[in-house]
């Protein structure tokens, strides 16, 4: 992500930060006091809060002194969720949040993505001990195959010797409770992933009222990751820097309790400053998920503008695309392709 | 020559696009082209209400002037969502343009966005002028095209509407990413629905001309899929000579050799980079897009160069509807 986008990205937020009572026109909020809910992790007993503090805006606070306020802040409001990713910023995201979590480790749940982009166990194995050690920590709560966005990766996925293979090795070890995977891409491939059984634990996933009516994974992943009694982790409820905000569809706040709304564990929300977290905890604090009523609202309202998917720019352009996993791949930096 | 799905016809493995047509030198050269064409025993032959505003029908209307009962003719029509009314007008000029009573097809053109499948089906949109057509008996036989994304085409014919045939691109780099071989081309065999391939050298060419597959390479497989026609550009006599020596010497590919060019083209396929048309927003047709009320990022190199390909001033067109 570049600097100019999340500059865009913090002053709209913060514009709308202004006009947080927007949010009171939803109906089934309560706004102030209450406690962010916590949600069973899928079949595994484990609960975890509704909202979760993305990783890579982490990396993107203004220093490490900034990004322990927000993490004290957040867990202090009831945010137990932590996302991460060996890859962010380089390691930064999992230093600082190490950092901010010394002492409170237990007081997280704490995941991190491991970055193989179809490269074998070893190299998993290798990320995972310096993700640990980052993280100061002897596990991690939850590790997961990050960003499964090629229509090749189900096949280097569990190929002999794959990341797959790292997964149950490392559960195994104890040094991870749990496993899943991530994308942003396609819902078929997601779904070409669940169609080898494989056990994850959980499945993280681009969801917003957009996505709904956009080669959807609200309606095609979902449900089959609830039916097989996964966590559904929710991702990029505003179009990843507040696209979906910018379009003038729907407010910051509608974004993200129609994406609280959906049956997931948690929706994840990059807050790279304290004034973005505590937006985020107006909605997230006492939050009730709206009727189905306001879901069709939002839904139908974002229809027209999310049929040709310009809002959704992680799954109609290679802007949210790791330049790590298309070298991986042997794909051409995404700088070099044609418009 | 092959069987139109279920009908009692045959149509050639060859078909030749009509956007291309219109591409060619002059109109002598476009009629000439077309002439050749059906010597050398082409007779499906595709096009658009909307290819170069009318040109393309025009030339190919004055090409077929005089063998037009040698061919099997298809054009499309280009309402984008809109509604009944408008495309029976378009296929009136689309029938005086070609100089003809009667197409052998007429499609819907274009279906690429999430709401086509509502858009085509509602009260008084474009099903209605299909089946209204055909029974009119201005055209024998209906279906759609698009190149955007399997599960569009899926939605279209969840409709349930009787479509006699459906036009996708078909090649060895859709067998492996967003892939209309696998999840469309199945269920129209099963359907008994006529499928139409296109964009067999993945629309311009650039996987050719960075030499992950060759010109007959690519066409061939097309061509070897169970499909009954694969339509490709002709706008030049070089152009046409070469797809005619490689229909006219066709022989099905046996499966190990598709399976040795879908591999070939396996690290080039999977992030889409050589099918734009599924991918970039801006391969998605201005006519299209404006009819929907979606922007058109007049800045961006490749709009300019669609908007002047298509001569298209950025307003709808026909314009006042």
């Amino acid at each position: 992500m570049s600097a100019n986008m999340q500059a865009t990205r913090r002053a709209f937020l913060e514009a709308a930060a202004g006009a947080a009572g927007s949010s009171a026109a939803l109906s089934g909020q309560t706004q102030t006091g209450g406690e962010i809910p916590r949600r069973p992790f899928g079949q595994t007993g484990a609960q975890i809060s509704a909202l979760g503090l993305g990783g890579f805006h982490l990396g993107s606070a203004t220093d490490l002194n900034e990004a322990r306020t927000i993490v004290d802040t957040a867990l202090d409001a009831g945010i137990n969720f932590f996302d991460n990713a060996w890859e962010y910023h380089d390691g930064r995201s999992e230093e600082w949040l190490g950092a901010a979590l010394k002492q409170k480790r237990d007081r997280a749940f704490l995941m991190t993505k491991v970055c193989t982009h179809g490269r074998s166990r070893n190299v998993a194995m290798r990320m995972l001990e310096e993700s640990l050690k980052r993280l100061q920590t002897d596990h991690l709560d939850l590790w997961q195959i990050h960003e499964a966005i090629y229509d090749n990766d189900p096949d280097l996925i569990f190929k002999p010797d794959g990341a797959a293979e790292a997964l149950a090795q490392a559960k195994k070890d104890g040094k991870v409770r749990f496993v899943g995977f991530t994308g942003h891409k396609d819902p078929s491939i997601h779904l070409r992933i669940l169609a080898h059984g494989f056990p994850f634990d959980a499945v993280q996933m681009p969801l917003n009222c957009c996505d709904a009516s956009f080669r959807s994974f609200e309606e095609e992943v979902l449900p089959e990751v609830n039916r097989r009694g996964m966590a559904a982790l929710g991702m990029k409820s505003m179009g990843g820097s507040g696209e979906l905000v910018r379009s003038g569809t729907v407010t910051a706040a509608e974004a993200l309790s129609y994406a609280m709304s959906l049956p997931v564990a948690v929706t994840i929300s990059g807050m790279e400053s304290v004034a973005v977290l505590k937006q985020n905890l107006e909605v997230a604090c006492g939050f009730k998920p709206l009727g189905g009523e306001e879901m069709a609202r939002l839904r139908d309202g974002c229809r027209r503008a999310a049929a040709d998917g310009r809002w959704e720019l992680f799954k109609t352009t290679t802007k949210y695309d790791g330049a790590v996993g298309r070298e991986q791949h042997g794909f051409p930096n995404a700088a070099a392709l044609p418009a | 020559m092959r069987r139109f799905g279920r009908a009692d016809i045959d149509v050639s493995a060859l078909g030749f696009g009509g956007h291309h047509l219109g591409d060619a030198a002059d109109v002598e050269t476009a009629q000439r082209l077309v002439r050749e064409a059906v010597d050398g025993g082409i007779t499906f032959f595709d096009n658009c209400w909307e290819y170069h505003r009318g040109k393309s029908e025009v030339w190919m209307g004055k090409g077929l002037k005089g063998i037009r009962q040698k061919v099997f003719l298809m054009t499309k029509v280009c309402t984008h969502g809109r509604d009944k009314g408008l495309a029976m007008q378009m296929l009136e000029e689309s029938l005086r343009r070609l100089q003809t009573d009667h197409l052998d097809l007429w499609q819907v053109h274009g279906v690429s966005f999430e709401n086509d499948p509502d858009l085509f089906i509602r009260p008084n949109g474009a099903a209605e002028a299909l089946a209204e057509a055909k029974k009119q008996g201005k055209v024998r036989f209906v279906g759609f095209t698009g190149h955007k994304d399997p599960r569009i085409h899926l939605k279209m014919l969840a409709t349930g509407f009787p479509f006699d045939s459906v036009q996708m691109p078909l090649n060895p780099f859709d067998a492996q990413f967003r892939s209309f071989e696998q999840s469309v081309l199945p269920e129209l065999t099963r359907r008994g629905i006529a499928a139409l391939g296109m964009k067999p050298l993945q629309g311009h060419g650039e996987a050719i001309q960075k030499g992950a597959v060759s010109a007959e390479e690519a066409l061939r497989y097309a061509m070897s899929l169970p499909v009954t026609t694969t339509i490709t550009g002709i706008d030049k006599p070089e152009v046409l000579q070469q797809n005619l020596k490689i229909a006219q010497n066709f022989q099905v590919m046996p499966p190990a050799e598709m399976q040795a060019i879908r591999d070939r083209a396996k690290e080039y396929a999977a992030d889409g980079r050589f099918e734009l048309y599924k991918l970039s927003l801006k391969f998605d047709n201005p006519e299209a897009r404006l009819a929907h009320d979606f922007p058109l990022d007049m800045q961006s190199a490749e709009v300019k160069e669609m908007l002047k390909a298509t001569e298209n001033t950025g307003r709808p067109y026909p314009e006042g509807n």
